[in-house]
């Protein structure tokens, strides 16, 4: 382990910028919020600013995305097909373990599956990740119920812990090796790596004791959704909750799903564009001509949850699909985010 | 990408959103953790309105129709051409139709445009005049036109009504907030005759039978009187018709309304007592997309007047708005009852302030909205539209008749294609402006993104325009405008774009006295002078019944609320939210009409089945949609299939009589 | 894995339409082939897989492969539902279209020789049988008993003409036809599909069946078939999902823990049974 005093990590932003856009945790100057976002200066990166409101996803799998672009004139019978690939090198600095794990998540999910997803890799080859381990919890957390945080275990080029004065610096490849002894870092010492487990160990300790009585109970409740004992009443009551937004799929880390669209521009060229979805909206499953498998609002919440946390979707990802950040509850305008979910079938379970 | 901050432009709730730019393009959008109304939520269509103002189908250039196509042109030859037409008008034939969507700048230069430089008076926003109803009785009732609540509060609320509409598809938002609070322990009401999802996560749901909304609430007047919970101290002094309401409430027979909304005496009664015995009540009632009738909105207004609600530093009367700008609109003045401020027009000294203040003539006579000019004035000759949102176009035919259209939009939509003249507009991230929620909160959305091609800003062509009609402006930017803005408008008197620029928003009145504006603005005012509204329960009482019963069993209720984003020119050009509001339409291309299990038993009907729906004056055929939500006795149909509205409703319904409590006389027949 | 083995487009490559036929009342077969000869000839399917087709400037829909693997012209036959496919009807002979694929499982081919095999299809769900129908009778020699029972509303909406009137002449292809109503010139017989399969000797033992059509047709016919004898893991069908990526990524075609665009879209009775949705 390493050593990066306090003061140089704004000397650690600037030399990635030297060869990356880089990102992290900004405070918005107004309302005091945290937002994970390219950083136009490097200097306004905030390793101590709170869990940001937004996960990275938006890095290597945009909101709005151009896949491919085409000009078919039909008088000649042309036909130009251009596949976009104009990604920039990005550095994602200060990742929250739940987001590096989330981002693992996605990995899994678009490039270790039948088929490779030929945009995300072109995303996600260039990233430079930096993780920072969480050693203040936030009240809507609950990583520790979902073995994703407060620290990282893999998947990091570097990762920091705070520990007074600087931070302790893991490597965790190559590229990672590489900077830190660029930067010139020392090393941390003998104690480095005990002590990293005490930081981590009182931040596990911090959580709010919701998080740490329903450790227990996302297993079961993993355990519910797989077998499908719940009730139906529990879905409806959820189903009633739902606004039918949205927002849970796309403030979510590891939920991928998407739309395609044809958009034709003004000089005659079509995009295909791909943009955030949601498996909630009562369209999303809808197929042309009048059927839908899919109706009532319950049964397709039903369905986002057994995708964040049955076993069969444990398996596709190697560990649940919801990695406990918790900002579904906090951008829900029902109340029926995750881990809300969660209690609403451990009430089931125990007819509190 | 960077975010940066703003205000999304869809309904009245002005959440705050973060809006992620890149090569001059809104790529993705994200809700704003630290607004103080939105809490960093975002609504379906808030969270696609990035694939809005990607959209290339824009308006980039002044045209100039010449026959049945346009030619683009010049702004120069543009205001020219337009300049020297309008000169050929009197003030009386030209008509000016604002948009609640456009920003307050934009709003107020439309106002003081037609006003002070072509002399009319003619001045209104779509023909949807319950926000305007809503003022006045407010205004008379208390002297305060909008909001009396501030919903930052709203959290710590114990009884929340919610009467009409459907909240949960027009304010999401403010219905999550609602929500909240009912989470949190206060009683939640929903006072409807469809069971909405409001309803449906309400403590009480009471459902009056259509048209009878009024009623129920001034029922639940009645039971406080009978059950002695009128709260009294202030009433002797500061209200002046007190003892003539009390007279007015003891005609009304708990009984008979009872049997006539359909509610439970003893509901009723319970409603009444919870109520009083709240600390902090508010009440929400629609006066956007389909607004609350007349009579409820006074009969809601007499309730908190007579158990001293309104003057709580904590609850209040909450019309809420369903497009974006809507309050802030009317706050400009754009309304045949209003000059900016509320200052009424029936009063010669509104003129003459306005005079004063705009160093110019005004003509005094009374305008009109531009729904009832069309409807009814042949003397129309031309009309000015800022950004008409639906596709449905009332009277599409008489504006084809009048002699000159001028539209300013950013979007190309059916009501463009009526236009003389088309003047390319700004969307809002492409200029400065402010807009104003359903709580008073003034929001300053500043340019992100260059527009595309050379469109130029609203202020600027309505200026070029009047320096053109003889009437030099010399505004340089929206913020100008602000400043004007804070000159003429009281309630705006405090505020300036350097203020709104440090904050998320203020609520007017900002002012001396309230800086940092205010959130209950009755609360304190000792002074304040207060008026029941009423009518004659007798006469009101006859209006119940259609008389035509055994012909016309069923009450027609036409709901708009629920689709009119279906048919809107915004949501048109977004992937998603297009897709959603679809979703119905694809199960019922023809459209549908909503029947009750119960009746839909009785008369032996399926899903999808044809039917024909007859009343006195027109017939329409559709498809049945059974559906929990609907009362027995009533059915349901939607405002979003052109024939339904062009070919039935508009064929008997004028637009200035319906609202939320309106319905229809009709018969169901079966087909096949 | 076998899908492995086989070239897969991912991103669409041109094909020109070479002709266009009314096959019944809003469903039209385009012929098509590759712009380029090597994809032309690179280009192998399975019966039953899919493909994504683009319509330049409209977008792009999933359609099942109607065509067999061996010695048959590239088609497809598409019902006008949506924005999409009814750009695709506008289109004329000269005109270009994009593919990707193909996609999906497809039907069983080796694993079923030796073996008896009953297609049942109502309407349009003839579209993804055909591929198979025809391919099986291409080895006609290495299967048992092949049957079909075909139905559709009216004479008029019954698919792929020819080919019926050229089964219909084969010799060991035992084939029924059915409408719903009775109407003059039809000699064939009249009723529901799976009153038709009631009726009929089929074989059970050593025995797979293909069935696709409505869902209420469906499920009917299952019953009737199980009623046979025939297992739910030997009958076989395709399920049409909504889709965008046709690669298992935008999740569009999700049921439960499969998705029909890699997973299937073809499954069996028994596997569609433990999805909890309706086909």
């Amino acid at each position: 382990m390493y050593w990066l005093p306090g003061d140089q990590v704004k000397l650690l932003a600037r030399r990635l910028a030297e060869s990356y856009s880089v990102y992290g945790p900004r405070r918005d100057e107004i309302s005091g919020e945290v937002v994970f976002d390219r950083l136009e200066v490097p200097e306004r990166l905030d390793l101590q600013a709170a869990i940001p409101y937004n996960p990275p996803k938006h890095v290597l799998f945009p909101h709005y995305e151009e896949i491919l672009r085409y000009l078919y004139e039909r008088d000649s019978q042309k036909v130009a097909i251009e596949k976009i690939d104009k990604v920039e090198p990005k550095a994602l600095v200060g990742l929250r373990a739940c987001d590096l794990n989330g981002i693992l998540c996605l990995d899994r999910f678009f490039l270790w599956q039948e088929f490779v997803d030929e945009v995300y890799l072109e995303h996600r080859q260039k990233l430079f990740l930096i993780s920072n381990t969480c050693v203040r919890p936030f009240p809507q957390c609950f990583c520790v119920c979902t073995d994703s945080g407060p620290a990282a275990r893999e998947g990091f080029d570097l990762d920091l812990t705070f520990a007074g004065q600087g931070y302790l610096v893991q490597v965790g490849s190559r590229k990672g090796q590489k900077l830190v002894e660029e930067l010139g870092l020392q090393p941390a010492g003998p104690e480095a790596a005990s002590l990293r487990e005490k930081i981590v160990d009182e931040s596990v300790s911090s959580f709010d004791s919701f998080a740490l009585e329903n450790k227990a109970w996302v297993s079961r409740a993993t355990n519910r959704l797989t077998t499908g004992f719940i009730k139906p009443e529990v879905w409806e009551y959820i189903g009633n909750q739902c606004f039918e937004c949205g927002a849970c799929s796309f403030v979510c880390p590891t939920c991928s799903c998407f739309n395609v669209e044809e958009v034709n521009r003004v000089d005659g060229q079509t995009d295909r564009v791909r943009t955030w979805d949601s498996c909630s909206f009562e369209g999303y499953t809808k197929m042309a001509g009048d059927h839908n498998p899919r109706k009532p609002v319950e049964d397709r919440r039903n369905k986002r949850f057994f995708c964040k946390l049955s076993y069969s979707q444990s398996k596709k990802y190697l560990r649940p699909g919801c990695v406990g950040c918790g900002r579904c509850a906090r951008v829900c305008p029902g109340d029926i985010g995750l881990p809300n979910v969660v209690t609403y079938i451990r009430r089931e379970i125990t007819g509190e | 990408m960077p975010y940066h901050r703003g205000i999304c432009n869809f309904c009245g709730t002005g959440c705050g959103h973060l809006l992620q730019v890149e090569n001059n393009r809104v790529r993705g959008v994200y809700p704003l953790p630290g607004h103080p109304l939105s809490r960093g939520r975002l609504c379906v269509r808030g969270w696609h309105i990035h694939e809005l103002l990607q959209t290339e189908e824009r308006i980039t250039r002044p045209l100039i129709r010449e026959g049945d196509r346009y030619r683009a042109v010049s702004y120069d030859e543009a205001i020219d051409f337009a300049a020297r037409r309008l000169k050929n008008f009197s003030g009386h034939e030209v008509a000016f139709l604002g948009s609640p969507r456009a920003s307050n700048e934009e709003n107020y230069l439309f106002g003081k445009f037609a006003r002070a430089v072509m002399k009319s008076n003619n001045l209104s926003l779509s023909s949807d005049a319950g926000l305007e109803e809503s003022a006045r009785i407010l205004l008379e009732g208390c002297g305060w036109p909008a909001m009396t609540a501030s919903l930052s509060e709203l959290r710590q609320a114990d009884f929340i009504m919610v009467v009409g509409g459907d909240l949960t598809k027009q304010n999401p938002i403010i219905a999550s907030e609602i929500h909240f609070a009912s989470r949190s322990g206060a009683f939640l009401v929903t006072i409807s005759p469809r069971r909405t999802q409001m309803a449906r996560l309400s403590q009480k749901h009471l459902r009056p039978n259509p048209g009878t909304t009024w009623l129920l609430l001034e029922a639940l007047a009645r039971a406080l009187q009978t059950e002695g919970l009128v709260n009294g101290n202030h009433l002797g002094e500061r209200v002046e018709n007190a003892s003539q309401y009390f007279e007015y409430l003891e005609s009304l027979d708990l009984k008979q309304a009872s049997e006539l909304t359909g509610v439970d005496e003893k509901e009723i009664v319970g409603l009444a007592r919870k109520f009083y015995e709240s600390e902090s009540a508010y009440a929400f009632y629609p006066v956007g997309i389909q607004s609350l009738d007349r009579r409820s909105m006074s009969a809601l207004f007499n309730l908190f007047l007579m158990t001293g609600k309104l003057v709580r530093p904590a609850g209040g009367l909450c019309p809420v708005t369903g497009i974006s700008n809507l309050l802030g609109s009317l706050d400009m003045g754009v309304s045949p009852a209003f000059l900016p401020g509320y200052l009424p027009t029936d009063r010669g000294d509104s003129w003459k302030r306005f005079e004063e203040l705009w160093q110019v003539r005004l003509d005094r006579w009374p305008g009109k909205s531009v729904g009832a000019c069309l409807q009814e004035d042949q003397s129309l000759r031309a009309l000015l539209v800022v950004d008409h949102d639906e596709e449905i176009i009332r009277q599409a035919s008489r504006i084809k008749e009048l002699d000159f259209v001028v539209y300013f939009g950013a979007y190309r939509n059916a009501f463009a294609g009526l236009a003389s003249v088309i003047f390319p507009r700004l969307n809002y991230v492409e200029g400065d402006g402010t807009y104003t929620n359903s709580e008073r909160r003034v929001q300053l959305s500043q340019k992100k993104v260059e527009p595309p091609s050379e469109i130029r800003p609203l202020w600027e062509i309505l200026s070029e325009l009047a320096g053109a009609l003889g009437h030099p402006w010399a505004y340089k930017s929206a913020e100008e405008v602000m400043a004007e803005i804070s000159r003429t408008v009281p309630q705006y008197s405090g505020l300036s774009y350097d203020k709104l620029r440090a904050s998320l928003g203020i609520k007017w009145p900002v002012d001396e006295q309230n800086p940092g504006g205010t959130e209950f603005p009755l609360a304190g005012e000792p002074g304040r002078r207060f008026k029941f509204i009423f009518g004659r329960t007798r006469e009101q009482l006859k209006g119940l019944s259609s008389g035509f019963e055994d012909r016309f069993p069923f009450k027609l209720v036409v709901g708009r609320s629920n689709y009119f984003w279906h048919q809107n020119s915004v949501m048109k050009r977004t992937f998603i939210p297009k897709r959603e509001y679809n979703a119905l339409l694809l199960l019922y291309p023809k459209g549908f009409v909503e029947i009750s299990a119960d009746d839909a038993r009785a008369l032996g009907l399926r899903e999808k089945q044809p039917v024909r729906i007859v009343s006195e004056a027109a017939e329409i055929s559709l498809a049945v949609r059974i559906s929990p939500d609907i009362l027995p006795g009533m059915l349901y149909i939607p405002y979003f299939i052109e024939e339904m509205v062009s070919g039935f409703l508009h064929r008997q319904v004028s637009e200035l009589e319906k609202n939320e409590e309106f319905f229809l006389p009709v018969r169901l027949e079966k087909l096949e | 894995m076998e899908n492995k083995l086989v070239p897969i487009i991912t991103v669409p490559e041109v094909a020109t339409v070479l002709e266009i036929r009314e096959e019944i009342a809003d469903v039209r077969t385009f012929y098509f082939a590759f712009d380029r000869q090597e994809i032309e000839q690179a280009f192998k399917i399975r019966s039953g897989q899919f493909i994504m087709c683009t319509v330049f400037g409209a977008g792009e829909f999933a359609v099942s492969l109607p065509f067999s693997p061996e010695n048959d012209r590239k088609h497809i036959s598409v019902r006008k539902v949506g924005k999409v496919t009814a750009a695709l009807h506008e289109l004329q002979p000269g005109d270009k279209i994009g593919i990707r694929g193909p996609f999906g499982n497809g039907f069983p081919f080796e694993e079923i020789k030796g073996k008896n095999v009953i297609y049942v299809a109502g309407g349009i769900g003839l579209i993804p049988l055909r591929s198979s129908i025809v391919h099986v009778l291409q080895h006609r020699q290495e299967f048992g008993r092949l049957i079909l029972v075909y139905g559709a509303r009216t004479s008029r909406d019954l698919m792929y003409k020819d080919s019926i009137r050229e089964w219909q002449a084969t010799r060991d292809f035992e084939t029924y036809f059915t409408i719903d109503r009775p109407e003059p010139g039809w000699d064939g017989r009249v009723g529901f599909v799976n009153q038709l399969v009631a009726g009929l000797n089929l074989p059970s033992e050593n025995t797979v069946a293909f069935v696709c059509g409505p869902p209420v047709m469906f499920n009917a016919v299952i019953k009737e078939l199980k009623l046979k004898g025939i297992k739910e893991q030997e009958i076989y069908s395709t399920l049409e999902r909504h889709m965008k990526c046709g690669i298992g990524k935008c999740q569009h075609c999700a049921i439960g823990r499969t998705l029909v665009c890699v997973d299937g879209p073809v499954y069996t009775y028994r596997q569609i049974k433990t999805l909890g949705e309706q086909i």
